[in-house]
């Protein structure tokens, strides 16, 4: 067994250049081709760190709006809330203005009302008072009464002038004199001829009988009146009652 | 039946007598040269099963020489993955029928030696210059340098002893009985012989690494890290 030296060097020579040529078309490219894709995948993990962290910046950047629309909601709920007590206030003091107002209107129209009724009351009380002051009075309806009312008439008639006398039986109509009762004869003769002696003279006279007079004795023409009865009177009082009031 | 030990000598070129072995190991060449260039023709970012299947061998050599070593595998992969692709394909040539693998004869495993032997003078060089290559020889201590000289020797080889022995024998064995005992007979054995083959492969491959990286690390000048004062 020998060992040829050429053919160990040549064959060294054959694994150098094999190594050489392996390393230019196998190794270098596969080893290459790895390297790519390990740095694609490491730019793409690169760009999807860069999204993420864009995304994230993003989703502060919602969260820091998010907080902004917040806080800028509670200053406009702070500022309606405001307006609205501000608007309440006004609203409730021009209610109460109102309120007032028509409290105010209403007292007004109590009083006047008040008044009115009070008014009606007493315009209704005296009315009542005169009524029954009438009934009560015509219970009084006596002779004595009676010839009272006479006296007073014939002096009222007396009382006039002397121009009015003559007018008064100048006058083409009847004298009406009104009582309240239907008088006998002879108390209906004593009327006429006592009115007669105070107008001195002779006109139509004319009995005529008016319950409503309660009592007493009037004078009527077609141009003058002579109130002289307890009616008239009561119709004086309640007047002056009226005007009173 | 022809010594295994003996050479087949097909023609000469002056001085240089091209054995079969060496006729063998241009084919393989030839062979591996061709379907590497032909395999990595279309790289692509979306790896074919083809690519996928070369990546997957890249990424698994770089693994080995990482995990052996625990250095970076860029310097070494070209070296050392086609150590290993020769032998192997060597190794495994013997299946072809006539054909005696490359390895089975005393140049080509020699000369497997002797690039690992330059090798390892090469890349200690390169990692810490003349000097620190030298000073492998040094360490632990001075004692050692004709210890370590022998060794450096030795164990290239034993590495090319060994390869031959295992790929020699296997031929010689499958020779033997395929002359004893007929044609199918063989076929075990012949198979047995591929994964020594393998084996043989990537044990040369990985002690070719080894030792390489002992005279890198062994070469590389160690720096002092200052010891970091603990703040109170």
């Amino acid at each position: 067994m020998t060992l040829d030296w050429w053919g160990l060097g040549l064959q060294a020579i054959n694994v150098l250049i094999l190594v050489w040529l392996l390393s230019r078309v196998f190794w270098r490219p596969v080893a290459g081709a790895i390297t790519r894709r390990q740095q694609a995948a490491q730019a793409m993990l690169d760009e999807g760190k860069t999204a993420q962290a864009k995304a994230d910046a993003a989703l502060a950047e919602v969260a820091e709006a998010r907080a902004g629309i917040a806080s800028e909601r509670d200053a406009i709920l702070v500022e309606a809330k405001a307006a609205a007590d501000t608007v309440a206030k006004a609203t409730l003091k021009d209610a109460q203005t109102k309120a007032d107002s028509l409290i105010a209107a209403a007292r007004t129209a109590i009083d006047r009302d008040r008044n009115t009724a009070r008014k009606e009351n007493a315009k209704r009380a005296t009315e009542l008072s005169v009524e029954i002051a009438a009934r009560l009075l015509g219970r009084f309806n006596t002779p004595a009464v009676q010839a009272t009312f006479l006296a007073q008439l014939v002096e009222a008639i007396s009382g006039l002038s002397a121009s009015d006398r003559v007018a008064l039986i100048a006058s083409a109509d009847d004298i009406e004199i009104i009582t309240a009762t239907n008088p006998e004869d002879s108390e209906r003769a004593k009327i006429e001829r006592a009115v007669k002696d105070a107008l001195d003279g002779t006109p139509n006279v004319r009995l005529v009988t008016d319950p409503s007079l309660i009592a007493g004795l009037e004078l009527h023409s077609g141009h003058f009146v002579l109130h002289n009865s307890w009616r008239a009177d009561l119709e004086t009082i309640l007047k002056e009652v009226e005007n009173a009031a | 039946m022809n010594s295994p030990l003996d050479s087949t000598v097909l023609f000469q070129i002056g001085p240089v007598s091209i054995t079969q072995a060496i006729v063998t190991t241009w084919a393989i060449m030839a062979i591996l040269v061709i379907g590497a260039f032909a395999l990595t023709r279309r790289l692509d970012l979306r790896p074919t099963r083809r690519q996928a299947a070369l990546e997957l061998m890249v990424a698994t050599l770089d693994t080995q020489i990482t995990e052996t070593t625990g250095a970076v595998p860029t310097p070494y992969r070209g070296f050392i993955g086609t150590l290993f692709l020769f032998i192997l394909v060597a190794n495994w040539s013997s299946l072809v029928p006539g054909l005696d693998p490359p390895t089975a004869q005393l140049e080509t495993d020699a000369a497997l030696a002797v690039l690992v032997f330059m090798s390892v003078i090469w890349f200690g060089i390169r990692a810490g210059g003349v000097g620190g290559w030298l000073k492998t020889f040094a360490a632990p201590n001075p004692v050692m340098i004709p210890l370590n000289i022998l060794q450096n020797l030795t164990r290239v080889f034993s590495m090319f002893v060994r390869l031959f022995g295992n790929v020699m024998s296997g031929v010689f064995v499958i020779g033997i009985v395929a002359s004893l005992a007929g044609l199918l007979v063989p076929i075990p054995l012949m198979a047995l012989d591929l994964l020594t083959g393998l084996v043989q492969a990537y044990i040369f491959a990985v002690l070719a690494m080894v030792f390489i990286t002992s005279a890198v690390e062994d070469g590389t000048p160690k720096t002092d890290l200052p010891l970091k004062k603990k703040e109170s």
